[in-house]
Formats: C-alpha cells, sequence, structure tokens
C-alpha cells in the first residue's frame, strides 16, 4: 500500500511540475493571445456586419434625399434693361445667349449674362409693319410665330449653331425662315393675339384681330423634292366672328385645342374636328368679383394655368366626361399668395412653372407633385415683370423695373414629392386621380408618373400567393417529416427539399415563364382540378389506408407510408390534366380563358398563380427547414409526457409539439415571407411586369425588386427617375426591416411563453 | 485484498430468487409473465416473471442498464415509440394482456400513469398543466376542471404552495415543485397504477423527502412502481422490492427481507453498495 502511494506522491509531483513549466512556458501567454484574437475578431465581423447594413441605408437615404429639397436661386448679375416690354424675350439651351424682338422687328441677340449684345437682325416687315403679337409655334424647335399689324405673321426659327474656333465653344446665332420670308397672310385686320403651333406634320395658326374676329388656318407639312426645304399645302382658312373679348388666346401643340380666355374668367374653347374649329364649351374660370390675371400652357398643352386676382393658380384641363365630349376642369389649385398673380412662366421641359405675385414674390411650382419648390421675396420685382427661364431650367432672367436680374436656379426634382409618390395623383388626360408608375415613354413632353403604390401592392400581392401556396406545403410537409416520418425516410427527405433552395431563381424564374405558363394557359381546367382533387385525393388515400386490414398496412413499416403517396400524386396530376380538355369543352365552352374573359376576369399568360407556384418553389425549402429543425427539436421528454397521460399522437402534436415549436415556425414563416418580398428575378421572369392595382390572380404585378431591375440600366444617373428607383430600393429595405423587427418581436414574444425551446 | 470481496457479476440465469409466495395476502393489479424485450438484435430482459401488488409501493433497484427502467416503461407501453424496440412475453393488468391486439395504447396509459426522471412540465399554465390529461378525454367544463384540478394539487401536495399563481407558468416553478405537478398531471386523470421512473433523483435532499412522502400518501389509492438508485429510498418508500441485474429479476420479496435478508449474493452486495 505504502508503495502504491509512493507511486502517486510520485505522479503527482511530477504533473504538477509540468503543469509549471507549460504556465512558464508561455503556453498561457499563447492561450490568453488566441482568445483575445478570437475575441476580437468577432467583434470586429460583427461590428462590420452593422456598419455595413447602416452604410447601405444611408447610401440610399443619401441619394434619395434631394428628391424632397427645395429650389434654391442665387443671384449672379445685374445689368440695366436696355428695352422695355419687347414682344418676345427668351434664353437658348444652355442660357448663355437671350434674345429679344421690338415692335419694330428687330431682333436682338445679346450675352444673358452681360446684356452685352452679339448681333442683331431686322425681320423683313415693310416700311408701315408692325409687330403686335408673338408666340412660339414650337419652343424646341424655336419657331416663332410673328404676327404684324397687317394681318401678316412671318415665321422665322432661330437657330443657335455651335462650334469651336481654337478650341473655344462659341455658340453663333442666326435666323432662317424654314416658311419662307413673306410669311402668312391672315387676313386683312390687324393682329391682336397670335397662337401657333408646329409639329412633324402639321403647322397651324390662329390669331385674334382688332375686331375681335378669329382666324384659323391650318398646314400640312410637305417636304419639297426640288429645294429640300419644307412646303406647306394649306388644309383649311377659316374665319370665325365672335363677339368674345380675348386677352389671352392658347392653341396647343399638337393643333387640336384653342383656348380663348378673358380677363372676366370666361373660356372660350374650340376643337379641331376634320380640319375645322368647332366650339367646344364656354364657361367661367373663376368666381364672381375674381379676375384672370394670367393663363398660360403648361408644357405639351394640355393644361392650362390660370392665375387670378386673389393670388391663386388653378391647372384645368380637358377630361373626358361619361358622354364621351371633353370638359375642361379644374384639378388643383395653387394657393400662392394673397395678392394678384402677376405673371406665370411655365417651365419648358417639365410641367413646372414660375409665378411672380403683386407683392414682389416669386414662386416655383411644379403640377404633378402639386408641389410649391420655391417661395422667395424678390423686392426689386414690379408689376411689369417678366421671367425668362433657359429649356435646361438652370437660369432665369428677371426684369425688375430698369434692370435685369440674372439668376442661376437649381431645382432638380420638383416633380417628386410625398403625393406624388404615394397619393392618387390626377395626370394630365387621365379620367380620375390614379395610382400609376409609368416612369417613361417617347415624347418629351410626358408627365412621368412616379406613384410607389402600385409597385409596393404588387411586392406584397407576389409575396401574398407565393406564401399562399408554399405555407401550407412547408409547414405540414415539415410537422409530417419531423414528428410522423421514420427517421430513415427523413434522412433523404429532408436533405432534398433543402438542396431545393440551391436552385438558383433565375431558373425558376425561367421555367414559371418559358414553360409553366402556357402550360398553365393550354390546362386551366387541370390546373384548377389539381389544386382541388389534389388534397381530396391525399385525405382519401390516407382514409382508405387507415381502414384497410391491418395484413396490409402491416406491409409498410410505420413512418413510411408517405412514400405511397407518390403515385397517387403522380396518378392525379396525371387524370387531371387527361380530362382537362374534356371538361373544357363540356363547362367551358371550349376555352377556359375566353370564358374567364366573358364572365369579367382578365387572364394574362403570365400571372400571380405562376408566380405563385414558382416563387412558393423558392420559399419552400426555406421555410420547410427551419420549421422542420423547430418541430423535431421540441424536447422528447414532452411529446413523452403527453403520451403518458394518455394523449394520442395527434393530441401530441396540436397540443404541445406545435406550440413549443411555435416561435421556430412563425420565424420560419417571416424568413420565408422576407424571401418573397425581396425576390427578383422569378418575378421579373414570370410576370408582364406591368404595374397594376389589381387583386386578380390572373393578372401579373410590378415589384420594387422587379422595377429596380428592368428600369436601373435605362435611368439616367442623377435623374429623379434615378432616384426614384433607390427609393424604390429604400421602400424594399424598410419592407423587410419591419417584417424582420415583428418576426423578430413575436418570435421572442412567442419564446417567452412556450420557454423550452 | 481478502477473497469474500470478489464480486459475482455474472449474469443471473435461475428466477428462483422471485418469492411470489410473499404476495400471497395481497391482491394482483400487474402480472409479468416470461417477458423478454429486445433492443435490435440485442435482449434487453430476460424472461421476467413478476406480479405487482394493488395498493402497494413496489421499487426496482439495480446498477445503472439492469433494465428496470426499460421494464417499467412496459407496463405502459412507453417502450412502443422506440423503434427497434420488440417484446415478447404478456403483461396483464386486472387480468387482460396489455400487449394484446385490440388494446387502446392511449387509454392504457390513461390507466396507467407515469411520471419521469426529469420533471417536464408543458410550457402551459400550472392549470393547464394539471387539466391536460382530462381536455385529452374531451373534459373542457370548466367547473370539473376546477375541482379536479384543485384536488390534484392538494393529492401532490402542492396546492398551498401555488393556489394563488395557477395561472402562472410551469416552468418558473422550482424543480421539485414542477415534479409534484408532473404527479399531479397523472393523478388527475384517475390512473390505477403510477409509475414512477427515479423521480426524484434530479432533485434536491428536501424536494426528494417531498416526494417521498407524497409517495408514502398515494399508496393508499394507487398501486405505485418506482424505479430507483437510491436503496435507503427504496428502503424508506417500498413494501416490496425487486433487485434486477443484467436484464435479469435477480430477486423480489418483501423490502424487509431484501434489505435484512437477500437470498441472493449478489443482492447482498448491491445492498450493502458493494458496486452499483
Amino acid at each position: 500500500m505504502s508503495e502504491l502511494s509512493n507511486d502517486y506522491e510520485a505522479v503527482k509531483d511530477r504533473v504538477r511540475a509540468l503543469l509549471d513549466k507549460q504556465t512558464e512556458g508561455g503556453h498561457h501567454t499563447l492561450r490568453r493571445i488566441k482568445d483575445m484574437v478570437a475575441k476580437h475578431s468577432i467583434a470586429i465581423g460583427g461590428v462590420s456586419v452593422i456598419v455595413a447594413v447602416v452604410m447601405i441605408f444611408f447610401y440610399l437615404l443619401y441619394v434619395v434625399f434631394p428628391i424632397f429639397r427645395s429650389a434654391e436661386i442665387t443671384q449672379q448679375q445685374v445689368y440695366s434693361n436696355v428695352a422695355q416690354a419687347p414682344q418676345l424675350w427668351g434664353m437658348e439651351e444652355y442660357g448663355e445667349i437671350a434674345y429679344r424682338l421690338d415692335d419694330a422687328g428687330q431682333l436682338v441677340f445679346y450675352r444673358a449674362d452681360s446684356g452685352a449684345v452679339i448681333s442683331e437682325e431686322a425681320l423683313p416687315l415693310t416700311a408701315d409693319e408692325q409687330v403686335s403679337s408673338v408666340a412660339y409655334a414650337n419652343r424646341e424647335e424655336a419657331i416663332v410665330a410673328v404676327a404684324l399689324n397687317s394681318g401678316r405673321v412671318l415665321l422665322p426659327k432661330l437657330t443657335f449653331s455651335i462650334s469651336y474656333p481654337n478650341d473655344q465653344r462659341t455658340i453663333t446665332p442666326s435666323i432662317e425662315y424654314p416658311f419662307g420670308e413673306e410669311g402668312i397672310l391672315l387676313g386683312e385686320a390687324a393682329i391682336v393675339h397670335i397662337a401657333a403651333a408646329k409639329n412633324e406634320e402639321y403647322l397651324s395658326l390662329v390669331a385674334v384681330d382688332e375686331n375681335a374676329n378669329l382666324a384659323f388656318q391650318r398646314f400640312e407639312l410637305q417636304e419639297s423634292f426640288l429645294t429640300e426645304g419644307l412646303e406647306l399645302e394649306q388644309l383649311t382658312e377659316q374665319a370665325i366672328e365672335s363677339d368674345f373679348s380675348v386677352d389671352y388666346l392658347m392653341h396647343d401643340p399638337t393643333g387640336q385645342w384653342v383656348y380663348l380666355v378673358g380677363k372676366d374668367g370666361s373660356l372660350q374653347s374650340y376643337w379641331l374636328e376634320d380640319d375645322e374649329l368647332q366650339p367646344n364649351e364656354r364657361l367661367s374660370l373663376v368666381a364672381q368679383g375674381v379676375s384672370v390675371t394670367d393663363a398660360k400652357l403648361l408644357l405639351g398643352g394640355i393644361s392650362i394655368l390660370v392665375g387670378d386676382s386673389q393670388g391663386n393658380i388653378a391647372q384645368w384641363f380637358p377630361v373626358r366626361d361619361d358622354t364621351n365630349t371633353y370638359r375642361l376642369t379644374r384639378i388643383r389649385n395653387f394657393a400662392f399668395s394673397e395678392s394678384a398673380i402677376v405673371n406665370i412662366t411655365p417651365e419648358i421641359r417639365r410641367k413646372g412653372f414660375y409665378a411672380i405675385d403683386a407683392e414682389k414674390n416669386l414662386g416655383i411650382f411644379y403640377a404633378t407633385s402639386h408641389r410649391e419648390v420655391l417661395q422667395e421675396s424678390l423686392p426689386e420685382l414690379t408689376d411689369a415683370s417678366e421671367i425668362v427661364i433657359n429649356p435646361r431650367g438652370n437660369r432665369m432672367l428677371v426684369t425688375a423695373g430698369s434692370q435685369i436680374e440674372v439668376w442661376s436656379v437649381e431645382n432638380e426634382h420638383p416633380d417628386l414629392s410625398w403625393s406624388a409618390l404615394w397619393s392618387k395623383v390626377w395626370y394630365e388626360s387621365y379620367p380620375e386621380p390614379q395610382y400609376t408608375y409609368q416612369s417613361s415613354a417617347s415624347t418629351t413632353d410626358f408627365e412621368a408618373k412616379f406613384s410607389l403604390v402600385p409597385l409596393s401592392f404588387g411586392t406584397l400581392k407576389a409575396a401574398f400567393y407565393a406564401m399562399l401556396f408554399a405555407m401550407p406545403l412547408a409547414i405540414c410537409g415539415a410537422i409530417f417529416t419531423a414528428y410522423f416520418m421514420a427517421p430513415k425516410m427523413r434522412s433523404s427527405v429532408k436533405p432534398a427539399i433543402e438542396i431545393m433552395e440551391a436552385l438558383p431563381t433565375v431558373i425558376l424564374g425561367f421555367l414559371a415563364g418559358l414553360w409553366l405558363a402556357p402550360v398553365m394557359e393550354e390546362n386551366l381546367p387541370g390546373v384548377f382540378m389539381i389544386l382541388i382533387l389534389m388534397p381530396l385525393a391525399i385525405i382519401a388515400f390516407g382514409l382508405t389506408w387507415h381502414f384497410l386490414p391491418s395484413r396490409i398496412t402491416a406491409l409498410i413499416p410505420e413512418g413510411w407510408q408517405a412514400a405511397l403517396l407518390v403515385p397517387v400524386i403522380i396518378l392525379i396530376a396525371w387524370f387531371c390534366f387527361a380530362i382537362s380538355y374534356p371538361v373544357e369543352k363540356l363547362m367551358f365552352d371550349g376555352n377556359m380563358r375566353v370564358w374567364l374573359e366573358s364572365i369579367g376576369i382578365t387572364y394574362d399568360q403570365r400571372n400571380s398563380m405562376v408566380v405563385g407556384i414558382a416563387m412558393g418553389f423558392a420559399v419552400i425549402p426555406t421555410i420547410f427547414s427551419i420549421a422542420e429543425d423547430a418541430i423535431f427539436s421540441v424536447p422528447k421528454h414532452l411529446s413523452n409526457g403527453s403520451l403518458a397521460l394518455g394523449a394520442s399522437p395527434w393530441q401530441t402534436l396540436v397540443r404541445v409539439v406545435l406550440p413549443t415549436a411555435s416561435p421556430g415556425i412563425f420565424s420560419a414563416v417571416m424568413i420565408g415571407l422576407g424571401r418573397a418580398v425581396g425576390e427578383t428575378m422569378i418575378v421579373l421572369m414570370a410576370t408582364g411586369n406591368t404595374p397594376i392595382m389589381e387583386a386578380n390572380i390572373f393578372e401579373g404585378m410590378r415589384t420594387l425588386s422587379a422595377n429596380i431591375a428592368v428600369e436601373m440600366p435605362e435611368s439616367e444617373v442623377g435623374s429623379s427617375h434615378y432616384r426614384v428607383l433607390f427609393l424604390a430600393g429604400f421602400v424594399l429595405f424598410i419592407f423587410t426591416f419591419i417584417f424582420n423587427t415583428v418576426a423578430e418581436n413575436v418570435r421572442h414574444r412567442l419564446r417567452r411563453k412556450y420557454g423550452s425551446l | 485484498m481478502t477473497a469474500d470481496m470478489k464480486l459475482d457479476l455474472t449474469p443471473e440465469t435461475a428466477n428462483n430468487g422471485v418469492n411470489l409466495e410473499a404476495l400471497k395476502d395481497e391482491k394482483i393489479t400487474l402480472e409479468v409473465e416470461d417477458l423478454n424485450l429486445f433492443y435490435g438484435e440485442k435482449q434487453a430482459l430476460h424472461n421476467i416473471n413478476l406480479q405487482i401488488p394493488e395498493k402497494k409501493v413496489t421499487a426496482f433497484i439495480g446498477p445503472s442498464g439492469c433494465g428496470k427502467s426499460t421494464l417499467l416503461r412496459c407496463f405502459n407501453r412507453m417502450n412502443d415509440l422506440v423503434d427497434i424496440a420488440r417484446v415478447e412475453g404478456a403483461i396483464k393488468l386486472n387480468g387482460n394482456n396489455i400487449y394484446g391486439p385490440d388494446v387502446n395504447v392511449a387509454d392504457l396509459r390513461r390507466n396507467v400513469g407515469m411520471v419521469f426522471q426529469k420533471p417536464n412540465p408543458f410550457p402551459k399554465s400550472i392549470y393547464e398543466n394539471v387539466a391536460y390529461g382530462l381536455r385529452l378525454q374531451g373534459i373542457n367544463k370548466r367547473s370539473v376542471l376546477d375541482e379536479v384540478v384543485e384536488w390534484a394539487l392538494k393529492g401532490a401536495a402542492l396546492w398551498d404552495e401555488v393556489k394563488d399563481r395557477l395561472d402562472d407558468n410551469a416552468l418558473g416553478m422550482s424543480g421539485g415543485q414542477q415534479q409534484r405537478l408532473v404527479i399531479a398531471r397523472s393523478i388527475a386523470v384517475q390512473p390505477e397504477v403510477l409509475l414512477l421512473d427515479e423521480p426524484a433523483s434530479a432533485l434536491d435532499p428536501i424536494s426528494t423527502l417531498k416526494i417521498e412522502e407524497l409517495i408514502h400518501d398515494l399508496k393508499d389509492q394507487y398501486t405505485i412502481v418506482i424505479v430507483t438508485h437510491n436503496m435507503q429510498q427504496a428502503a424508506r418508500v417500498s413494501d416490496y422490492t425487486a433487485f434486477m441485474y443484467m436484464g435479469d429479476m435477480v430477486e423480489f420479496d418483501k423490502t424487509d427481507t431484501i434489505f435484512t435478508n437477500p437470498s441472493k449474493k449478489k443482492t447482498e452486495d448491491y445492498i450493502t453498495g458493494r458496486y452499483g
């Protein structure tokens, strides 16, 4: 015994010496360093993930933020105004050269920033002729209709050619006469107001003469074979006698509408029908006692802006009513000021406008977004002040008494506002206010429609139908696999479903769009029968199996019965497709699609059902895997406890296992939902990407994410469109953020309640 | 080391240590006849023959892995849940074979309640835990449930401690309280037999004492079978004791006899603490 204890002591000493050596030999230091490195690298990893997410968040905000900034103007120069009240006053594209036309027909080009004259041109007027009214026939081409007191109208075109002599950018203004120098004779009487419209095919001129009669001439443009110039072929010459006292005359660029407005607020409109002007309607634009102080057409010529003596600017445009006639309707009102509006100047490339009131305030507005982007008091303004804006909208000239003030304008995104993005907007030519997303069109005077509502709706719709398909399948599958299935079968089923997650969604989208959608369209009754028959058949099979004699059921080991369903499912699917056509013939007049449309249900080939199924497939593995883990990890001692109390397996499942696993199942669903909301490729390929607001399962949608993917390549960097796409991304970010936060909170609550997991 | 310290570690083959004569004055609730149990290829119980008397406490003792828990789990067919387990022979509850073809396992388990080693209250309120077994049977009437919950909690000596917080989550109770709650949950469905699988092994001494007192109180109404590692516990609470070793029933007799005058040397070695 003592020998043993000696040995024991010896070993103890030896080990202790060894341990001391390890401590002194720096092993502990190394261990401490490893601990420290691990601790800090994990911390750095975690913090950088948070930093990355926060940076993404702030970058999105940074790109989106300019949308909501107001405009800014800065005064650059002031110089003396040589010519008071010219007939025409304007600026070319870049705002470098301004021009004015005086009563005598002298056209002066001068530097916009200093007033220094560049060149002067005289219009070909005869000695006793004087310019009496001027209007642009086409603002983009700078074709001007110059009306004379002789009844003649000249049509000069101002050109600004850019050249680079000595590597110096030089803009040379000049004047051309594409329709000849002699002009067009509208009548014998002096013209008081002129309005003109020149487009690709037609030129039309409207004039009001000193006798308040209306003269209208319309021409078709034809290319001359000899001179390669344009020749005018007259279509109409019309004289309308009128008792209307005209103060503002407007003609829209398409040549369809003519509006006569008097200071008292009365308006007479004419409408072009068979090349003749027909009176359309007569109405009063303002209330009793209020007078109109300015009226201008907004870009595109659809809307009229009417400024009145009470400081309101109203936007009107024709809306087609129930009887299919156009009625001019007051769309929105900009309550600018308490005093009268002095002047309204529409922007040249946007649906925005500048206005001045009698209290010397300048306001900058935008029609679509119903937004006042700037209001600033300019004390030097007078009641006769006028504004000129260059087509790019970054420079403004203002007459202030005997001075001209040059201002630079920073006004990038007046077309976006909270209401333009999230409320119903009454767009031009629409019968009523709507949620519409249409970011671009072929014409330049197009009113961009940036409502994010249809896109958000589409996102939720796609996610909803996907979840409708995926949730029951994934959760029921998870319950069966975790709770009833034999372990051996489970060990092959679970990885098989999880591997589906690795399937690129672009392939799912591709299959859905190019294979599933046409198949579904051709076999629509079959698809519906599968949806109805499949669950019924599976339940019926289960019942049959339950009542079969145990001699037969014993052949299949416990937990393997699910495998028997495979042939049943295949058989049902085949059967449904096989009788699809006969059923279609019998019940839906041979074509279910047409039948659906006859009862008022629109059917698109690439619809929400296709997306629901395809995206459902993408989401099923996520939900299944997490939910299965949650159910499987419910402690066995809980379910045993329930069984030992005389519960059936089903009672145990419903009363103990599922409540205990509910936090996990819930997070599975929310993670699946988050994935469905952010999914891009499947919705992109399996829907028509039409941004409509219909819950109909047979129609498509456009989601926020698909919209970004579709439009980002075509959007100009820094434009409103570009920022709206970033905003869509930001909204998507917020969506997933909300879903995740709610999910996490609910999960924690469930977890507290059903503590043991 | 002296020769008499050598232990007999060979399996027991004969059942001659089972003294069923000791039960001649008792009414028999459970009868085990030629029971063999296999886990796959491995035999876990060898030819067990045993009788469990009514309204008495029968303790199963033996070293770890001797099969005492396995045998206990045969009484309410919990071994059915183990895929590879296979049972031969018969167990008769009041004369009816519980392994017969027409037996409803859920009904059997209601009649033969079980308390596990680790307290396993459900993640529900105390009230719902006790009412659970009744709700399973479709009894949802509040007045009935109230009555039974109070009765069962009193029966499990828990009522005074929890009567003011019946709606609290059961997981907030101490281990000993949880185990008594599980016992209350079991007796709420009025079983004939109560199987206790090492009910106090995860508890502190005070809780253990309370459980033992509870067992003592309950044996007037229930046939109790308890598996325990703790010899003193078996001696304290049981009327009859069965000693098992490597899947064999080595000895069965009145507890007094087993602990004072065991007929087998293995039993003596075990109860004197030479192995186990």
